[in-house]
């Protein structure tokens, strides 16, 4: 899928948001690691999937009509057989076609689940000053509670991005706390200098969510991606 | 010195002001501007109302009915007509080919009123149009104290301004340069920009980095009209001398006062510490910061390192110095124990101390060269990046008022040693019971190029701030002692 293709496919349906598949596909070829997740149209497909992707694995609905997921029983995880897989499918199909009548249902996103790391979370939103600016905190309620976050503007240099991970007010946590070990920072500062390139070459994007990135002790993945365009 | 070709420059080195449309029986816009005659300069009047003229000529200065009447090109103005009356005064400016105007006139977009609104765009595309640079509205205008041009009556005219000031505020522009000038720091050149409809800070920012004569700039913003363009402007400006950003409307409520106060709409905060910090810019909070971070920049030499020598009075003054910074974040290392040694040949240590914190005042007992020879100890130890002497006012005061050669003799101990060592220098000197006294004593220290802080929090944050910046500069000439 080329930048172009998926622009044109989402603005001729008339969405802003780019579907999972969509928004994974792009960052992987733009550099950015994240979590390989294919869309599957049926039962046999996601099964297939599955099984190219290697179990466990995750499955999310795919819908240009649901934002939240989880909140319609849209994602499954932890799925370690094809039967597994074939049950969560049609659940999933069920249960989103219940709480949101009338929804597209584009297929279902296969992914292989990626072991935990620290969470991690790498943003960019559009400012009506500044253009684009990118985003850097620790995930779950470091930043939602105490906004623990970091601002820089794209694009950024090397230093910008060391500097995002370095000085938010939890980094401790990255360099590994109760015998964890630390977190791969150059894997983080190489994530966010993608992310901040691959916004640069498309100022299509308004607004752009990796949340979360696991980060390992040797590298670092994004598990869920989230890409908003603006209008034509 | 001027920056030849650049469009501002006429405006920034002006020979012939006019101020249009002052009124009596005040008349502040002359008097602030009378000082132009005896720096070389020609200041005229514009101004159509009978009654308001004797009152002009009485200063001395020739009142005209129209800009067009002026006899000689006019590099800038200052005007302050009602705002019905300004569309028509910037049409003459623009025909006279003047080189820039300051537009003192209110009661534009900043009123959210519909008058306000039409007059503020009909300025704004006057003057666009023409390539016209206009100052303001709802601003001070320029402060220029080496050509006599000023925004307040107190400023001073001087040629030994450094500092170069932008301001969206007319007050904060005026307080910081009294307030500098108080602690003997002087502005090269400065702008209260107001609403910034045609000018805006990265126009005046562009000058200032260019401006030999500006050393340090510094400013108060609250808002840009053009967030891409300051950015890139801050960022080059930041490369090529210290620039020191106060940025207002902080707060969720701060910013709702931006918005009535010159119109700005607000970004984040967060988002404006990430963009300073990306440009290498060194970060104030309020007036006292910014004038402590100036003070430091001008004053001291480069930090180099976190590890503090703290040289304190007395005990209880010791323990609140190194809290004060240490919560900077700055180290009180060990000194080596050649400089223990050395210090403990002649150290008092019944009721003081030779740790780092120094407890000192009972071993120099008023003696300058105890007081030499332990600047000059600690000054050779490696340990040592950077250091801070207390100065007691309150047990001082009495002998320096009593024999004023005494604190003569101890400003020169300080100065002999900023001049012989490489290390930055901060003294911190609280007022204590004898403010008055203190106060009337600073121009010596400013004299002799000492930074005096009024508190150890104050000294530390400015140290901090420095050093910050000389980190960004260059990280490999700039490490932490704790580092290597």
């Amino acid at each position: 899928m080329s930048f172009e293709s998926v622009l044109a496919q989402a603005r001729a349906e008339g969405r802003t948001l780019l579907t999972e598949v969509e928004a994974k596909s792009l960052l992987e070829e733009a550099g950015v690691p994240v979590a390989t997740t294919t869309l599957a149209r049926t039962r046999e497909e996601a099964q297939e999937q599955a099984e190219r992707l290697g179990y466990p694995v995750v499955l999310k609905v795919v819908s240009p009509d649901i934002a939240h997921k989880s909140d319609v029983g849209g994602v499954k995880l932890n799925l370690a057989s094809r039967e597994a897989v074939g049950q969560a499918f049609d659940e999933i199909l069920a249960s989103a076609a219940r709480a949101v009548p009338g929804a597209r249902i584009t297929g279902v996103a296969v992914q292989h689940m990626a072991p935990q790391g620290t969470e991690v979370i790498v943003g960019m939103t559009t400012d009506p000053q500044f253009g684009p600016v990118m985003m850097f905190g620790l995930g779950g309620i470091m930043v939602e509670v105490l906004k623990d976050v970091s601002f820089r503007l794209v694009p950024l240099e090397e230093k910008d991005a060391r500097e995002m991970v370095d000085e938010i007010k939890g980094r401790p946590v990255l360099s590994g706390v109760r015998g964890q070990p630390p977190a791969d920072i150059d894997a983080l500062t190489r994530t966010i200098l993608k992310v901040s390139e691959f916004v640069e070459q498309h100022p299509e994007v308004k607004e752009l969510d990796l949340n979360p990135v696991f980060a390992y002790p040797d590298g670092a993945l994004a598990v869920d991606a989230r890409i908003i365009i603006g209008e034509a | 010195m001027a920056v030849p070709g650049h469009r501002l420059d006429r405006m920034f080195n002006p020979k012939v002001v006019a101020v249009i449309g002052d009124k009596g029986p005040g008349y502040m816009w002359l008097h602030n501007n009378l000082p132009l005659k005896e720096r070389g300069g020609r200041l005229y009047s514009v101004q159509l109302d009978e009654k308001e003229i004797p009152g002009i000529e009485a200063l001395g200065v020739q009142n005209f009915k129209s800009v067009l009447e002026v006899p000689e090109p006019i590099d800038y103005a200052l005007v302050a007509v009602p705002r019905q009356v300004s569309p028509y005064v910037l049409k003459d400016l623009i025909a006279a080919g003047a080189g820039g105007a300051g537009f003192f006139t209110s009661g534009f977009a900043e009123t959210g009123e519909e008058l306000g609104i039409r007059l503020q765009e009909q300025l704004a595309s006057m003057a666009r149009e023409a390539g016209f640079n206009l100052v303001g509205p709802n601003c001070m205008g320029l402060y220029l104290p080496k050509a006599g041009v000023r925004f307040n009556v107190d400023a001073p005219v001087t040629d030994a301004g450094e500092i170069g000031f932008l301001s969206q505020s007319g007050t904060h522009g005026i307080m910081f340069s009294l307030v500098a000038a108080a602690n003997g720091m002087y502005i090269s050149k400065c702008a209260s920009f107001g609403n910034a409809i045609v000018l805006d800070v990265s126009d005046y920012l562009e000058y200032l980095m260019l401006d030999d004569e500006t050393k340090v700039i510094g400013m108060y913003v609250e808002g840009v009209k053009d967030g891409r363009r300051f950015f890139a402007t801050l960022k080059e400006a930041c490369r090529r001398k210290p620039v020191v950003v106060w940025k207002g409307g902080q707060t969720e409520a701060g910013a709702r006062a931006t918005m009535s106060h010159t119109g700005s709409l607000a970004a984040p905060q967060a988002v404006w510490d990430g963009m300073m910090r990306q440009c290498g810019a060194i970060t104030t909070n309020n007036l006292d910061e910014t004038i402590d971070a100036m003070k430091m920049l001008l004053r001291s030499k480069t930090p180099r390192g976190d590890g503090m020598a703290l040289l304190a009075q007395t005990g209880g003054q010791s323990v609140s110095m190194t809290d004060a910074f240490a919560k900077a974040g700055l180290r009180v290392p060990r000194f080596t124990d050649a400089t223990y040694a050395a210090l403990g040949e002649f150290f008092n240590i019944v009721g003081g101390s030779y740790q780092n914190p120094l407890d000192m005042a009972g071993t120099i007992q008023g003696n300058m060269e105890t007081l030499d020879r332990i600047l000059r100890i600690v000054d050779a130890d490696p340990n040592v990046d950077g250091m801070a002497m207390e100065l007691s006012a309150l047990f001082a005061a009495r002998q320096w008022k009593a024999k004023p050669e005494t604190l003569d003799r101890t400003i020169a101990t300080l100065a002999d040693h900023m001049a012989r060592s490489e290390k930055p220098f901060v003294a911190v000197l609280h007022p204590a019971h004898e403010a008055e006294y203190v106060a009337s004593i600073m121009p010596k220290f400013n004299d002799a190029g000492v930074p005096v802080f009024q508190s150890f929090e104050r000294a530390a944050a400015a140290y901090r701030r420095a050093l910050d910046f000389a980190r960004r500069q260059g990280p490999s000439a700039v490490a932490s002692s704790a580092e290597v």
